[in-house]
């Protein structure tokens, strides 16, 4: 407990970011398991053996969290079958056993990393510190996977459009509902299985966070990884409007 | 995107200026199945987005021609439409401009509050490939003709009248002072900064013209036979008008009506509109949802000013800067619309056609 009185303020803020860690960490684990599924779909040998690497990547973000974690005394809870997170994972697993890359890629670098990287980076600045350097590092490596599926997807949306606009869409709705229902002011299907105690959406004005604004960049984030991948506006925004609030 | 770049004739920046405008158009998005979002939830998303393309725009000219835009909305809170809110609003403004350069629009109109982009500092826009416009000449245009044809609809001689225009150092209040100078009896000029009034107020006395000028409108309002609202209504409150006062509503949001604290009777009318007589599309078709008129092919002049100048292939910075606009260029874009099919709007408020 003598790390934790020096580290933390107040017990409040001490919960919210173990809550903030077990979620960061969960996450990273379902990126890693998702990349390591992602390698079945993939014939091209370079490709797939950068997803090997990516899975690699979120394992040592993981660990990276884990390790701080462990420093501080934070009470992380690790769940990967949880409301949100498990049902993001089967969403991907779903795709990975139809050997279907492009929506696997779409889920796990387009729609995950956009909120991985708004989220850490709001959360590395708030915190400030050696745990606030260690979010915002990771949200910089998230942002490589990011432009790497930005080209790919991009060559994608130039072979056939209708047909990859129509996929992407399909993708959009089966695991951005998930993300919007986890991350609306309040959970609308129940506990997320992560946080300690309650929901921490209301306690993260202890660190200088809400939600709103957290989610609301997250959003615009996706909102851009879609338009540089060069999915209509008029399309896009149909797909944001109609997200569960 | 190359194919639409060598077919986008023109863009239209805009922003929506009331909630439930905004309420209608997102819950107009969502399916038949899905709860309504309440204002509330909208609000908690909506100034996140960034801007982007919402819906392709196909023009007709009486002369055959046809134009293809777009509409570009920049996801700007209706509620911070004002001066603190600036920084943020420019910004918005300034993705949306990268998004029309994006998609290779030749002629972009920047519509309503977000023409304070190219009111400022214009050394940005001069070298680009695509054109831009505040479309601030064919607004003024339409409301100083407008206002002239409701005169003599209402049996009223100009040159007999003391006309108000309330945000008279802005560029359209600027402009709609300059038409009426030497057409009205006396001008009364009311703006928020003293300086500039002070400056606009000082150059009419020396050209003789007769003016009084204060920053406090109710020192104005009741002298007026006829008012020109060109400024943003947030803090506007208009008490003791004169009985059947002539009010033409051209600033945003066009909520006049809902300012006017007065037991007399008053003629209103929404100003600085224009009608397309050979219609126009959209697509996806929003029109039930974001715009609501009285009448079909009801336009913005700003945005009509980028569609006229489309139509004329002529590509250039046309209205830009503060205090720019000149009586011959109100002429020649007005008559450029009407070659092409395009005039002065029915009158029309709040409640239908008046």
């Amino acid at each position: 407990m003598e790390t934790l009185q020096i580290e933390f303020k107040t017990i409040e803020e001490f919960n919210v970011i173990s809550d903030v860690f077990s979620q960061a960490i969960t996450g990273e684990l379902i990126g890693m398991a998702n990349f390591a599924l992602l390698t079945e779909t993939i014939d091209d040998p370079h490709e797939k053996m950068e997803a090997v690497e990516h899975a690699n990547s979120e394992r040592m973000h993981a660990e990276g969290f884990m390790a701080y974690a462990k420093k501080t005394g934070l009470k992380v809870n690790i769940n990967m079958h949880g409301e949100y997170w498990g049902n993001v994972h089967k969403q991907f697993l779903s795709y990975a056993q139809k050997n279907d890359f492009i929506a696997c890629l779409i889920i796990q670098e387009v729609i995950l990393e956009s909120f991985a990287i708004s989220m850490y980076t709001d959360v590395g600045n708030a915190l400030g510190g050696e745990a606030g350097k260690l979010f915002l590092s990771i949200a910089e490596e998230e942002k490589e996977h990011l432009e790497h599926s930005s080209h790919l997807l991009q060559a994608e949306l130039k072979k056939d459009a209708t047909a990859f606009i129509k996929k992407f869409e399909e993708v959009h709705f089966s695991c951005m509902t998930i993300l919007a229902q986890f991350s609306a002011t309040t959970d609308l299907r129940g506990h997320c299985g992560v946080c300690n105690g309650d929901c921490m959406k209301g306690s993260l004005h202890h660190i200088g966070l809400n939600i709103i604004n957290l989610r609301g960049n997250a959003l615009a984030l996706y909102a851009q990884a879609l338009d540089n991948i060069g999915i209509p506006g008029e399309k896009s925004i149909v797909w944001i409007a109609q997200l569960p609030a | 995107m190359d194919s639409t770049a060598s077919s986008l004739d023109f863009a239209v920046i805009g922003h929506q200026d009331s909630w439930q405008n905004v309420s209608n158009f997102v819950n107009g998005l969502r399916t038949g199945e899905q709860e309504k979002l309440s204002i509330e939830k909208i609000k908690n998303i909506y100034s996140f987005i960034p801007a982007r393309d919402l819906f392709k725009v196909k023009v007709k000219s009486q002369t055959g021609s046809e134009i293809n835009g777009v509409y570009i909305e920049t996801f700007i809170d209706p509620d911070k439409l004002d001066s603190q809110s600036l920084r943020t609003n420019i910004s918005k403004v300034m993705n949306a401009i990268s998004h029309s350069k994006k998609m290779g629009a030749k002629m972009v109109a920047l519509g309503g509050f977000t023409s304070i982009v190219l009111e400022g500092n214009l050394d940005s826009f001069y070298t680009d490939d695509t054109k831009f416009t505040t479309g601030n000449t064919l607004t003024a245009a339409y409301i100083v003709k407008g206002l002239e044809k409701a005169a003599i609809k209402h049996g009223i001689n100009l040159s007999e009248c003391t006309i108000l225009i309330v945000g008279a150092t802005g560029d359209i209040g600027m402009a709609c002072t300059n038409y009426l100078k030497n057409r009205a009896k006396k001008l009364l000029l009311s703006a928020r900064n003293t300086m500039q009034l002070e400056k606009l107020s000082q150059q009419l006395i020396q050209d003789n013209i007769t003016i009084k000028y204060s920053t406090n409108l109710q020192e104005l309002v009741s002298d007026a036979d006829m008012i020109i609202c060109v400024a943003s209504s947030t803090d506007i409150k208009l008490s003791n008008c004169k009985k059947n006062v002539l009010i033409c509503d051209a600033g945003y949001p066009k909520n006049l009506e809902t300012k006017i604290e007065t037991d007399t009777d008053f003629n209103i009318f929404h100003g600085g509109m224009g009608q397309v007589s050979c219609g126009f599309n959209f697509s996806p078709d929003y029109s039930n949802t974001i715009y609501q008129y009285p009448v079909p092919h009801i336009i913005h002049g700003c945005i009509l000013e980028a569609m006229v100048l489309a139509f004329e292939n002529k590509y250039e910075n046309y209205s830009a800067g503060k205090g720019n606009i000149t009586m011959d260029s109100i002429e020649e874009i007005y008559n450029l619309s009407l070659k092409h099919g395009i005039s002065i709007a029915p009158f029309y408020n709040s409640k239908g056609i008046c």
